[in-house]
């Protein structure tokens, strides 16, 4: 579904390599999860998978990049969006500006493909529905919180319906609950067949969401694995992207000799519960 | 230096009651966290300890001076705050400029600025970018410059509104060390924060927040331990406190030291 | 944050087609200027404006809105014509040196009363209709989406500005910047304000446009619209009366030989 070989890319009127030698292969209907920590690249992985490198931002791009048969370089950027949608990072910068509703905010993008009325307004209030926005459908976007207006942002992409959506950091506005909620969207996006690609920092969600993890360092993707063991991974701290409490729990409970020395390190709740309840039992219960 | 909320109400213009009837004495050199869902009034609360906001009806104290009586410019000598968003501050070409901003501001004479700006940006591992343009850091080393500039204006009282957000793990233990810091000197601190793993583990005292009240006022211990308080302000406890109750314990530790402690020893 | 003027009832002329509410106003507009007598303008104001104003509900606001506008233009428009206008000759009132002519008010009231028409028509027409309607319905009838755009934008970005602009200087005073100083003080300042709001709008337009390509604005398919602008045959019918008028507007003085 996306396939990146040997990909380089260095931004307009530099010669530093922002990212060098990069090979990736996500396939379809799965969520892939990329941690990194600032600054080693994400945003610019992120354009590069969505076509906006080379075709917005410029710059030197090497190697070749296909995403859901299309091969980016190739396409003109009109094309390129209708196989790949990006959500980004700041979402008052992903609402248009030129609507006065949430709802025909959400239409926009479908306005611009001339969707017919009847099945904007099916779509509008489906999607609304998903992100449990339906109760802002009549404001205005710009008198909304950060958290709401990321909502608004995230649902106007997945109204696109593009086989392939890339989100940079889409939850960094919400609060806890409105985080746990995007991420279910996500899982239920890829139940119905869509491929995700997610750039986040929050490893406990990654956990329970992503299939795969990659992790972004060095100017290169340079690990990969399904999401427990990935990021369970004791190199994670050397990488600069941490650990949740639960790997660092059973890490340091390991070491004290109060786990089995080949317990597999948990990252959630979930993978935690059963390793403890398993081995261990407390002293205050 | 201490600070306190008597009776503290503000309305909005609009007609939206953001903070009713609060009363909050924090005393110096203590790490103070609120925390509660988007909209809770936590910010509006917060920004009357710099003047931003006055209160509608009760007073808001910064040591011996009463809000009302300072301007937002003199009350920046006694009240850091470090906004969200740091794209709204930063405006010199160079890192080392915007952090000496503030203690010019305040006069502080030349040398006195020099090694304050120095030791800002060191603690915000930023001294190697101190000739970079502001704008060409990322989003989280740009909240680190937001944060030196207000470390570096050596206010008893600073106030950090949303400080982890954005930052990686690296990032996080930076703000957790520096929080530490500011104690160790005596400066109060006052933060807002949406992760609790970091408030479990940084603060002496945590207040929830919801609908512009306070719903529980302790230690991270106290008011991680009420359900009740925690469903309604709409916040997740600690990861291992949320372990703790999966695996039925009756006491949930905060820590990855506590959780481990509260393991039964092997051959026990 | 309420960031244009618009006034959400549900009246008559709230409902009418936003393209028959501009020519209905470009009309009245061109009318009152064709004609140059002071009670054509009075006519349309009472036969047309007011019934208007009075059925949408808005006339309130109307009234508030144009008096904040119009009163200080019309006393100085009358002060300065009333003592100034060269051909007065006519004196009706003397004080000192201050001579107030009758040709000088005669002349005051032409010009403000098409002011008055120009102003209470033009906000009549903001007060009721949703500037979104406006921009959809001249969209359908093949205005280009990116001038659309580009208006309906900047309604909006102007007061998310404001709010930005507001935050920044509250974020340098809690930095210690004082407002307080002489003018060159004031000027120095600046900087630390305008530069993060300057910038930010640069970083905001470049991620703005990344955003709209991803939600197909460069697209070339014919545009739907999601709100249905409503039209009818009487609306339609009126809207070439309407120019049809203005033109006859236009050519009476003309034929009359008033000009």
């Amino acid at each position: 579904m996306i396939q990146l070989d040997d990909v380089s890319y260095a931004y307009p009127d530099t010669d530093h390599f922002v990212l060098s030698h990069m090979n990736l292969s996500i396939p379809a209907g799965s969520v892939t999860g990329i941690v990194g920590a600032s600054g080693a690249g994400k945003t610019t992985l992120a354009k590069i998978l969505s076509g906006f490198i080379p075709h917005v931002d410029g710059g030197e791009l090497s190697g070749t990049v296909v995403v859901d048969g299309v091969t980016i370089a190739e396409a003109s950027l009109a094309d390129a969006v209708s196989h790949v949608g990006l959500v980004i990072q700041s979402p008052f910068n992903q609402i248009s500006g030129a609507k006065f509703t949430v709802r025909e905010e959400l239409a926009f993008g479908l306005e611009n493909l001339g969707v017919p009325r009847d099945e904007m307004a099916v779509r509008v209030a489906e999607v609304a529905d998903l992100l449990g926005i339906t109760g802002l459908l009549d404001r205005s976007p710009y008198a909304l919180s950060g958290g709401q207006q990321q909502l608004v942002a995230i649902a106007s992409m997945i109204i696109m319906r593009t086989p392939v959506l890339v989100m940079d950091e889409p939850t960094s506005q919400l609060d806890p609950g409105g985080t746990r909620m995007v991420f279910d969207v996500m899982s239920s996006l890829r139940d119905s067949g869509i491929t995700l690609v997610i750039f986040e920092h929050k490893l406990e969600l990654l956990r329970e969401h992503a299939d795969v993890v990659h992790v972004l360092a060095d100017h290169q993707l340079i690990a990969h694995g399904p999401s427990r063991a990935m990021l369970a991974d004791p190199r994670m701290e050397e990488w600069g992207i941490g650990s949740t409490r639960f790997t660092a729990a059973a890490s340091e409970a390991r070491t004290k000799k109060l786990l089995p020395a080949d317990v597999e390190l948990p990252v959630s709740i979930e993978d935690a519960a059963t390793v403890f309840a398993s081995f261990a039992s407390s002293k205050g219960a | 230096m201490d600070v306190s909320f008597s009776g503290v109400g503000y309305t909005y213009p609009s007609g939206v009651e953001a903070v009713k009837g609060i009363t909050l004495d924090v005393p110096s050199g203590q790490r103070f966290a609120i925390v509660g869902q988007n909209g809770a009034g936590k910010t509006t609360l917060v920004r009357h300890l710099n003047g931003i906001f006055q209160p509608t009806v009760g007073t808001v104290h910064v040591g011996d001076w009463a809000t009302t009586g300072h301007t937002i410019a003199e009350l920046s000598a006694r009240v850091g705050y470090v906004f969200q968003n740091p794209d709204e501050q930063l405006f010199a070409r160079k890192v080392i400029d915007d952090v000496a901003f503030g203690p010019k501001n305040l006069g502080f004479d030349d040398e006195r600025a020099a090694a304050l700006v120095a030791a800002a940006l060191e603690q915000t591992g930023l001294s190697a970018e101190a000739e970079s343009h502001p704008h060409h850091l990322s989003l989280s080393e740009r909240k680190r410059v937001a944060l030196a500039a207000v470390l570096a204006m050596d206010t008893p009282v600073v106030v950090l509104d949303e400080p982890t957000t954005g930052q990686d793990e690296h990032g996080v233990r930076m703000i957790a060390s520096i929080v530490a810091s500011l104690q160790e000197q005596g400066r109060t601190v006052i933060a807002i924060t949406h992760d609790m793993d970091f408030c479990a583990e940084n603060f002496d005292r945590v207040v929830a927040m919801a609908h512009g009240e306070v719903l529980a006022d302790g230690t991270p211990t106290e008011v991680f331990a009420k359900d009740d308080v925690l469903t309604e302000a709409r916040v997740e406890a600690p990861q291992l406190a949320r372990l703790a109750d999966a695996l039925h314990w009756d006491r949930r530790p905060l820590t990855v030291d506590a959780f481990v402690e509260q393991l039964p020893r092997s051959g026990a | 944050m309420s960031s244009t003027l618009f006034d959400n009832r549900k009246s008559v002329i709230h409902r009418l087609n936003p393209v028959t509410k501009l020519i209905a106003l470009l009309a009245i507009i061109v009318t009152v200027f064709a004609i140059p007598l002071w009670w054509v303008a009075g006519l349309i104001i009472v036969l047309v404006v007011v019934p208007a104003a009075v059925i949408s509900g808005s006339g309130g606001r109307l009234l508030s809105l144009s008096l904040r506008i119009l009163l200080p233009i019309m006393l100085v428009l009358f002060i300065v014509q009333g003592l100034t206008f060269p051909g007065g000759k006519t004196i009706i009132w003397q004080w000192g040196i201050i001579d107030v002519t009758s040709e000088g008010l005669l002349f005051a009231l032409g010009i403000g009363s098409r002011i008055i028409v120009l102003v209470l028509a033009s906000i009549l027409l903001v007060l009721t209709t949703h500037p979104g309607d406006l921009m959809s319905a001249l969209t359908e009838r093949g205005m280009s989406p990116k001038f659309a755009y580009i208006i309906s934008s900047t309604l909006q970005l102007i007061p998310a500005f404001k709010d930005r602009a507001d935050s920044i200087l509250l974020a340098q005073q809690a930095r210690g910047l004082s407002l307080k100083g002489n003018p060159l003080r004031r000027i120095k300042i600046m900087l630390p304000l305008l530069s993060p709001l300057v910038l930010g709008m640069f970083t905001d337009v470049e991620e703005r446009s990344t955003a709209m390509e991803a939600r197909a604005f460069g697209s070339t398919a014919r545009r739907t619209s999601l709100i249905p602008v409503a039209d009818s045959m009487v609306q339609r019918i009126a809207r070439w009366l309407f120019i049809v008028l203005a033109l006859a507007a236009v050519a009476t003085p003309i034929l009359l030989g008033l000009l």
